[in-house]
């Protein structure tokens, strides 16, 4: 599954750089994602998104690796987790891209988004759609928080 | 594999209610349990308790005052073969005959359908143009959801945790009233379905009343006024003009999801198809 979403922030790129890496306040944008721990500064987090479709949720333990950084303008990064319950495996492949210039930042996500196991059971469609609110949500609060904060 | 629970036993639809509340989410209501052992047994849900509903007694079908009421506990079955109902809601018992497979039906419950709100299933379209009203109760209090609001997206609805779906009201279409349900799908797996209820006048000259329901193709089934509007009131020879208008309207409105069977545009085009073998069908009846 691919998702793509764009958002122009009201703030300049070194605030929106540097909130990315407050990685506690950027992952608790995204609904469901809780419990984000640094295991090594720049490189490798873990965190535990959880997610509901009516009676079924999902819980997955995931460790995020960070592939490439070019300051200010890009970070690849994936993310694997399993939810053992279940048997089913989620992984992420992300990109984010920051462009602007001044008091405005343009900032994107691309993410390729693979779920295996059981949970695919419920429907391609129906994960695709729940990922894609759970997106937009996502970037809507990053732009609240960053537009937010004086 | 169907891991270990505990099987409860209320005696009375306020004790299911009060199990339900008393033990939250390590509970769930157990009425056919065609989708919930499914789902068990796969381990995608995970329960403590199950709250055996069948013996409340929930499997009535009667009728009053131009209105039918069904037991929540209506299997699919019993629905296809009530002759009360073949003579009043003849697209219902049609729609009841199609479901899936004679072993669901035998044991597969009304409301244990609308309540698992599973996106591909028949019933709650229907009901959505029928107008039907859904009852839910919670100790002694009792309140009535419009199936039209019932739904809320995949899997969801508007029923409380500790709430019991008790009942489905359903008006009894009145006289010159034609009711279609059309599906298309692939095995027993509807993808989408189109429900029309419409009033003639003036001879079959004009459409009176008129709802319109789409589902299976989306998250949730829905009633597409914006469609209703197109038709309700106009001649005949100008509703059937407005039909491709109409049928792109619910078409939109069915937020169609593209999977396996089928990708989004071909749903959409799939709607417009059956709303318009609907209408004509709907039509022919009245």
């Amino acid at each position: 599954m691919q998702f793509q979403k764009d958002v122009e922030i009201r703030a300049p790129r070194e605030k929106v750089w540097n909130f990315i890496w407050d990685v506690d306040r950027f992952i608790s944008c995204l609904p469901g994602c809780k419990d984000a721990k640094t295991i090594e500064a720049g490189k490798r987090y873990s965190a535990t998104m959880v997610e509901k479709v009516g009676p079924f949720k999902v819980e997955f333990p995931t460790t995020i690796e960070v592939l490439e950084t070019e300051k200010l303008t890009r970070i690849k990064a994936q993310a694997a987790g399993t939810d053992n319950k279940i048997s089913s495996r989620l992984k992420v492949e992300l990109e984010v891209n920051l462009k602007g210039e001044g008091e405005s930042t343009s900032l994107s996500f691309v993410a390729g988004v693979d779920i295996v196991g059981k949970l695919a059971a419920l429907g391609h469609g129906i994960i695709k759609r729940k990922a894609d609110q759970a997106l937009d949500e996502f970037v809507q609060a990053v732009k609240q928080r960053l537009e937010g904060d004086s | 594999m169907l891991k270990r629970f505990r099987l409860e036993e209320p005696e009375s639809a306020n004790e299911a209610c009060e199990l339900l509340g008393r033990f939250g989410e390590s509970a769930k209501v157990y009425a056919g349990g065609t989708e919930l052992l499914l789902a068990m047994k796969e381990g995608l849900v995970d329960y403590e308790r199950l709250v055996n509903i069948k013996k409340l007694g929930l499997n009535q079908i009667k009728r009053d005052n131009g209105t039918i009421h069904i037991g929540a506990l209506c299997t699919h079955r019993q629905l296809e073969t009530a002759p009360d109902l073949q003579r009043s809601l003849p697209a219902l018992v049609k729609l009841e005959r199609n479901v899936a497979n004679v072993r669901v039906r035998q044991v597969g419950t009304l409301g244990g359908n609308l309540c698992f709100a599973e996106p591909h299933a028949d019933p709650g379209t229907l009901l959505i143009a029928l107008g039907a009203k859904i009852i839910a109760e919670k100790g002694a209090a009792k309140r009535e959801i419009a199936a039209e609001s019932f739904f809320v997206d995949a899997y969801e609805t508007r029923l409380a945790a500790d709430e019991l779906l008790t009942e489905i009201q359903v008006p009894v279409p009145p006289a010159h009233c034609g009711v279609e349900y059309l599906k298309f799908g692939y095995l027993e797996r509807p993808s989408v379905g189109v429900a029309i209820a419409l009033t003639a006048r003036d001879g079959k000259k004009s459409v009176g009343d008129i709802r319109i329901a789409v589902g299976c193709a989306g998250p949730a089934p829905k009633r597409v006024a914006e469609a209703e509007a197109l038709l309700k009131g106009k001649s005949t020879e100008e509703a059937i003009r407005s039909l491709p208008r109409a049928g792109e309207v619910a078409g939109r409105a069915a937020q169609a999801i593209s999977d396996l069977h089928g990708s989004q545009e071909y749903k959409e085009h799939i709607v417009g198809v059956l709303l318009k073998r609907a209408f004509q069908s709907a039509l022919s009846q009245c």
